[in-house]
């Protein structure tokens, strides 16, 4: 029981995720059919259905999280998401100057959607009866999804950590749960680190890989031009090297997502993450593998599977009660509950 | 009243928790214990049945109830009408679910066997020529710039060919605006029509045809292509099946997403040669050519080729020149 207020101290407390990969093939595949026959408006329903099954099996201090997402407004955000995809690609078909236009066209309407289904997917969640909130303004949004990438492009993406690191604090700490706002404190210098560690890993073992592999491979080239299994030794060492980047894409993931959790608190309540290298490499690959062989049906199972590792090895390191998080002023819910209705989510993903 | 269930109360205004029991009496929900508080049925919202997830019961307000023991609630629940949707009912079951497993294959299947064909074949034919025309623009500059070299076949041939191609009598109705265009060619015999209507027959392809009835025959599966509306329709193939896999899959992997629109845009473009070589007969026929001609293109292609028909994106050669004799 959590409802004690009065321990000192710090208390961890686990995110617990109850879903299960059968339960959610099943939610799966109904919304697959569905959809389909629908020809794609029923998916709008069926992420509503699923961000509730997810939530719901989110368990955090004995309490779930909840889902109240609006299948008509994700509806509406998804036809803008088809139309804009759509006209962008058919401009860039259709003559190179006309496609132009459209990407600019793209480029300042992207933030504005962004920021809004940011506040969408905060807003739209909640825990124990209080909802989150995003309190970011849109010139903000602009500024770090717009100005600031621009300015990343132009300096060769010498920027890329900088500017990842303000668009978290931006995120983070417009993030609200009720009247209470989150805090993010990595600092710049933090992130070029991570970059640049991820950066010698990733070229060192292309090195090894090309000295050792590669240097095998010319050797029998050069001794033998017309040997018919030096395209099998080719293939191999591109395998070895699509492998290699298989293994340490998840080593950058985790790294930045300990690094963005284990400096975002909520008020006095510090968040922790965990993730390992070694285990989240192995849940990628074996889910790839798992995919591909089935055809695609164990997709469900994959995305559990890799969401309760994630979710499981993050805490809060509660420090005292979390019985005393209050909604929202009126004053506040009042001026953000009317700018609700035309929100928009804008994602396409089932 | 009912028996009652244990749960966990939120009143939406603080994170405060509340320990109560909840009970059904007649038409109101009765909760008791931390707080007391009666609301109508009718007003309440339950969270939809799953085996893992807590269920939740809200009230108007935003307060909510989070109830563990499925087994006691689905109890009170059935006991007072509660009735379970039919999506959460097909979730639920395991029969239902592999039946959509099939019908989600079946539709699928029918979608890019027959819907997808015909919606991409309306539109394409839908599209003004105009529009069709500047798809690809500029794929010819690129191909002069980095392929192709002027060609060194003599300008009196090339009128020559062009004129007995002009001369040949269409099998459907009016042609497609087109040009016959010669390159000589850094990638040796090569025949391709491009939505600008631009048909490029390359020198080594001239050379390689063993007499102008087969360069006939070539041009006429070229125009077939053109006629057909070929290019744009793949286009709005390919981007449809492209957004569907990455609708499927992308959720988890991008590489993966990327898979089946490649091997699909195969077995179309295999698909869609069979359609021009149809063309190509058709067009010979009406004008009294012997399709031996056109056989003899692909045993002369035959001769240089190797591919295996499942990965690559022409028939192979031989299985073409079977077709062909088999139309005669």
């Amino acid at each position: 029981m959590h409802t004690d207020p009065t321990p000192p101290g710090i208390k961890r407390e686990a995110i617990t995720f109850s879903a299960t990969g059968s339960e959610y093939f099943r939610i799966w595949i109904v919304n697959l059919l569905l959809s389909i026959v629908t020809l794609g408006i029923y998916s709008a329903w069926a992420k509503v259905r699923r961000n509730r099954y997810f939530y719901s099996s989110t368990h955090l201090a004995g309490s779930s999280f909840e889902y109240h997402g609006n299948a008509i407004a994700i509806l509406k955000g998804r036809i803008a998401a088809v139309v804009l995809i759509a006209g962008y690609n058919i401009a860039l078909q259709i003559s190179p100057f006309i496609g132009l236009l459209m990407f600019v066209l793209m480029a300042a309407i992207l933030p504005w959607l962004v920021w809004k289904s940011l506040q969408f997917k905060l807003y739209n969640t909640s825990y124990r009866g209080i909802r989150f909130g995003f309190d970011g303004s849109a010139k903000q949004a602009y500024k770090y999804f717009l100005w600031l990438p621009i300015l990343n492009a132009f300096t060769g993406g010498l920027m890329t950590p900088f500017l990842h690191q303000r668009l978290k604090r931006f995120q983070h700490t417009e993030s609200r749960f009720g009247s209470a706002h989150f805090s993010f404190d990595a600092s710049v210098g933090s992130f070029y680190k991570t970059y640049l560690l991820f950066f010698a890993i990733l070229v060192a073992g292309l090195v090894a890989l090309i000295v050792v592999g590669f240097g095998s491979v010319f050797a029998s080239f050069a001794a033998n031009a017309n040997d018919p299994s030096k395209i099998g030794s080719i293939l191999l060492a591109i395998g070895a090297i699509y492998l290699w980047m298989f293994t340490v894409l998840p080593l950058f993931l985790t790294m930045i997502q300990n690094l963005i959790w284990n400096h975002t608190r909520l008020q006095q309540h510090q968040f922790a993450s965990q993730l390992t290298w070694g285990r989240t490499t192995f849940i990628m690959l074996t889910n790839l593998l798992g995919i591909v062989v089935t055809l695609g049906l164990f997709t469900p199972f994959a995305h559990v599977r890799w969401l309760k590792y994630r979710l499981e090895a993050t805490a809060l390191l509660a420090h005292g009660s979390l019985d005393e998080f209050v909604a929202a002023t009126g004053e506040q819910v009042s001026a953000t509950g009317e700018g609700m209705v035309d929100l928009l989510d804008f994602d396409l993903s089932m | 009243m009912t028996d009652t269930v244990s749960a966990r109360y939120f009143d939406g205004q603080t994170s405060r928790l509340y320990h109560v029991t909840l009970g059904v009496d007649g038409d109101q929900a009765v909760l008791a214990g931390d707080i007391e508080r009666r609301c109508p049925l009718a007003q309440l919202h339950v969270s939809e049945r799953t085996s893992h997830a807590v269920r939740k019961v809200s009230f108007p307000d935003g307060a909510y109830l989070e109830i563990a023991d499925q087994a006691a609630f689905n109890q009170l629940l059935h006991a007072s009408g509660h009735r379970d949707s039919l999506v959460v009912r097909l979730q639920q079951s395991w029969r239902a679910t592999l039946l959509a497993l099939l019908a989600t294959v079946l539709a699928l299947f029918l979608c890019y066997q027959y819907l997808l064909p015909l919606a991409a074949k309306g539109l394409a034919y839908a599209l003004p020529p105009a529009v069709e025309r500047q798809l690809g623009q500029g794929v010819l500059e690129l191909l002069d710039d980095h392929v192709f070299d002027p060609s060194k076949l003599a300008t009196a041939r090339q009128d020559a060919l062009r004129t007995q191609f002009a001369r040949l009598s269409i099998p459907d109705g009016a042609a497609l605006e087109h040009r016959i265009l010669f390159r000589k060619s850094k990638i040796g015999p090569n025949a391709f029509a491009l939505p600008s209507g631009d048909i490029v027959l390359t020198d080594e392809m001239v050379e390689l045809m063993p007499d102008d009835q087969a360069i006939m025959g070539v041009l006429a599966h070229e125009l077939g292509h053109l006629q057909r509306r070929h290019l744009t329709r793949r286009i709005i193939q390919t981007s449809a099946v492209g957004a569907g896999a990455a609708l499927l899959f992308g959720d988890v992997s991008t590489a993966v997403a990327a898979l089946p629109p490649l091997l699909l845009d195969l077995k179309y473009s295999r698909d869609v040669e069979r359609e021009a070589d149809d063309y190509a007969i058709a067009m010979l026929r009406h004008n009294g050519i012997a399709l031996e001609h056109l056989a003899q293109v692909f045993v002369a292609l035959g001769k240089l080729d190797h591919g295996t028909p499942y990965l690559s994106s022409h028939p192979a050669s031989a299985e073409r020149v079977a077709r062909i004799r088999a139309a005669q």
